[in-house]
C-alpha cells in the first residue's frame, strides 16, 4: 500500500514535467498549392520527440456549415426531403497514428480532446431527436470519407529509435481551400504529455486562383468576358471552316 | 492529362472534356441543333455539379450557335422582327427563369427539378420526332397517303397586339412569340440549353412560320438569350466555368463541321428518327436516376445553399 502512495506520488510529481515534452514538426511544402494541372498531392509530415510514447496527429480543415440532406421517395421518385445544417464542421480530417487509437488512450481521453473521426465536433441547432440528428451526422461523416475528405481509417506513422517521427497527409483534387490545422500529440501511458500545432494554407494558384477570384469579386465582368471570348471563338470557327 | 476546373473545383480529364464536346458537336452539326440538351446531362454523369453544367452549358452555346445564327444571317434567312420579339420574351423569360434557378438552389432542390425537366422535355421532344419522322417516312414511301393541311386557324390566331411579320408571311399576334421567347427563356435558365428543340416545332407548328427563315431566326434568338443566361448566371450564381467552357467549345466546333458533312449526305427522315432515338435515351438516363435507388439517401448540399 505505501508503495502505491509514494509510485502516486511520483507520477503527480513527473506528470506536469511531462506535459512539458519537447515535440517539433515540419511538414515537405509550407502549402498545399492548386494550380492547373492539381490533382491531388501528398504531403509528409515529420518531427522528432524526446523519448519514447505513442505520436497522434489530426489535420483539420477550415470549419464552415455543412448541410445534409435526405431523400425521400415521393410517387417513385427521389426528391430531397428534410435537412439538417453542421455548424461549423470541418471541410477535412484526417488522422494519423502510430498504434491502433484504443491503444494508445482510453475512449474517455480521446473524446475529451475530440481525437478520431467519431469525436468530431459538430453542433447543430435542430430541434430533432438524438437518434434522428446522430444519423445525420453519420451520413455527413459517411458522404465526406466518399469524397476522401474525411479518413477512411487511421493512417500509420513510422516512429523511427524513440525520437523520429513521419507520416503522409494526403490531399484529394476536391481538396477545399483554407486554412489547415496540423496537430502532433504525444502520449505516453495512454496521458498526452505534449502537443504541438501547425497550420498549413491550401490555396488556388496560378489562373485557376485569378479565374475564381475574378468570377466572384468582379462577376459582370467576368461574365461579359465569357460571352466576348465564346461569341469570338464560334465566329472565329465558323471563318476558319468556311475557308477550309 | 487532367485539368483543375477553377469554378467547378474539381479536376477532369481535358481529352475526356474536348471528346465529348466532339461528340455532342458532331451531333449538333448533323442534327442543326445547338446540343445543350445533351451536353448538360453528360456533364452532370462525369461528376460536374449541375449547377455549374448548367451554367456553363449556357456559355457553350453561345459560341455554338453564332457561327450558324451568322451564316444564316448572311443568306437572309433570319426574321428580325421575328427575332426581335422572340428575343424579348427570352430575356424576360430568362431573367425570370435564372431568378426561379437561384431560389431552387437555395431550398436544396435545384438538382431535383433540372433532373425532372430534362426527363419531361426530352420524354416529349423525343416521342414527338420519332411518331412524326416515323410517319414522314412512312409517307415518303407512300405518296398516296393523304398530305396534312399547311395552315389551320385557331383560337390562337384571335389574340390581340396583332402583328405584321413580312419576312415570314405572318399576321399573328405578338403574344405568341413573346410567350414561345418567355417559356423558352426559362428553359434556358434552367436546363442550360439553347432550347432550339423546343423552339423549331414552336415556330413551325405554333407560329406556322416558313422552314426556310425558322432555324436561323431560332439561333438568332439564342445567342442573345444564352449570352443573357450566361451573365446572370455569372453575377447571380458564380456558376460560369470559362475554362470547362472552352474546352468543350474547342472540341464541339470541330465535331460540328466533321457532323454538318455527314448529316449532308443522310435522309432527312431518318435522321430524325435517329435523333429522336438518342433524345430518348438520354430521357432514360436521367429518369434513371431519379427512380433508382440512391447509393446513399444522405447527401451533402451543394457550397452555398442554404
Amino acid at each position: 500500500m505505501a508503495r502505491l502512495l509514494s509510485f502516486l506520488l511520483a507520477l503527480l510529481v513527473i506528470i506536469p514535467a511531462a506535459k512539458s515534452q519537447r515535440l517539433a514538426l515540419d511538414l515537405s511544402n509550407d502549402e498545399v498549392a492548386i494550380s492547373t494541372g492539381f490533382t491531388g498531392t501528398e504531403l509528409l509530415l515529420f518531427g522528432a520527440t524526446e523519448g519514447h510514447g505513442d505520436i497522434v496527429v489530426t489535420v483539420v480543415g477550415p470549419r464552415s456549415d455543412e448541410v445534409v440532406w435526405r431523400k425521400e421517395r415521393v410517387a417513385g421518385i427521389w426528391v430531397s426531403g428534410d435537412s439538417i445544417t453542421f455548424k461549423s464542421a470541418p471541410a477535412y480530417y484526417l488522422i494519423a497514428a502510430s498504434r491502433p487509437l484504443q491503444e494508445i488512450a482510453s475512449p474517455e481521453i480521446l473524446h475529451q480532446m475530440q481525437i478520431g473521426v467519431a469525436e468530431i465536433e459538430l453542433s447543430t441547432g435542430s430541434q430533432r431527436s438524438d437518434a434522428e440528428v446522430a444519423a445525420y451526422r453519420e451520413a455527413l461523416i459517411r458522404n465526406k470519407k466518399r469524397r476522401r475528405l474525411y479518413s477512411q481509417d487511421i493512417s500509420n506513422i513510422k516512429i523511427v529509435r524513440d525520437l523520429l517521427f513521419r507520416s503522409t497527409i494526403p490531399f484529394p483534387a476536391s481538396v477545399p481551400t483554407g486554412e489547415y490545422q496540423i496537430t502532433v500529440y504525444l502520449f505516453k501511458n495512454g496521458e498526452p504529455v505534449g502537443q504541438q500545432t501547425t497550420s498549413l494554407p491550401v490555396r488556388k494558384v496560378g489562373l485557376g486562383a485569378q479565374l475564381y477570384k475574378f468570377a466572384h469579386q468582379q462577376a459582370p465582368l467576368y461574365g461579359a468576358i465569357a460571352i466576348a471570348i465564346a461569341l469570338l471563338a464560334g465566329w472565329l470557327a465558323g471563318v476558319i471552316f468556311r475557308r477550309a | 492529362m487532367q485539368i483543375y476546373l477553377p469554378i467547378a473545383e474539381m479536376s477532369l480529364n481535358a481529352i475526356l472534356l474536348l471528346g465529348l464536346g466532339g461528340m455532342v458537336g458532331f451531333l449538333s452539326g448533323m442534327f442543326g441543333v445547338g446540343g445543350g440538351f445533351l451536353m448538360t446531362p453528360l456533364l452532370i454523369f462525369i461528376g460536374v455539379p449541375p449547377a455549374v453544367a448548367v451554367g456553363t452549358e449556357a456559355n457553350q452555346v453561345v459560341a455554338a450557335s453564332v457561327s450558324g445564327a451568322l451564316a444564316h444571317w448572311r443568306r437572309g434567312n433570319v426574321d428580325i422582327r421575328m427575332g426581335v420579339v422572340l428575343l424579348i420574351g427570352g430575356f424576360i423569360g430568362s431573367t425570370l427563369g435564372i431568378w426561379l434557378f437561384t431560389f431552387l438552389r437555395s431550398i436544396g432542390q435545384i438538382d431535383f427539378v433540372i433532373s425532372v425537366s430534362y426527363v419531361l422535355f426530352l420524354g416529349i421532344i423525343g416521342v414527338l420526332m420519332v411518331v412524326e419522322s416515323g410517319r414522314s417516312w412512312l409517307r415518303a414511301r407512300n405518296p398516296a397517303a393523304p398530305r396534312r393541311k399547311l395552315h389551320k386557324h385557331t383560337w390562337l390566331h384571335g389574340l390581340p397586339f396583332k402583328m405584321r411579320f413580312r419576312r415570314s408571311k405572318l399576321y399573328i399576334s405578338a403574344l405568341l412569340p413573346l410567350g414561345v421567347g418567355v417559356f423558352v427563356g426559362i428553359l434556358a435558365a434552367i436546363m442550360g440549353v439553347g432550347g432550339g428543340f423546343v423552339m423549331v416545332p414552336a415556330m413551325i407548328y405554333l407560329l406556322g412560320m416558313p422552314t426556310s427563315v425558322v432555324v436561323g431566326t431560332s439561333l438568332f434568338q439564342i445567342v442573345f438569350v444564352t449570352a443573357n443566361v450566361t451573365f446572370l448566371q455569372s453575377v447571380t450564381n458564380q456558376t460560369v466555368d470559362i475554362v470547362l467552357a472552352m474546352l468543350l467549345v474547342v472540341g464541339s466546333v470541330i465535331g460540328a463541321q466533321i457532323g454538318a458533312r455527314v448529316g449532308a449526305k443522310l435522309r432527312g427522315e431518318e435522321v430524325r428518327i435517329a435523333l429522336g432515338l438518342i433524345v430518348l435515351a438520354v430521357c432514360a438516363r436521367v429518369a434513371w436516376t431519379l427512380v433508382a435507388t440512391p447509393e446513399d439517401v444522405y447527401f451533402l448540399g451543394q457550397p452555398g445553399a442554404g
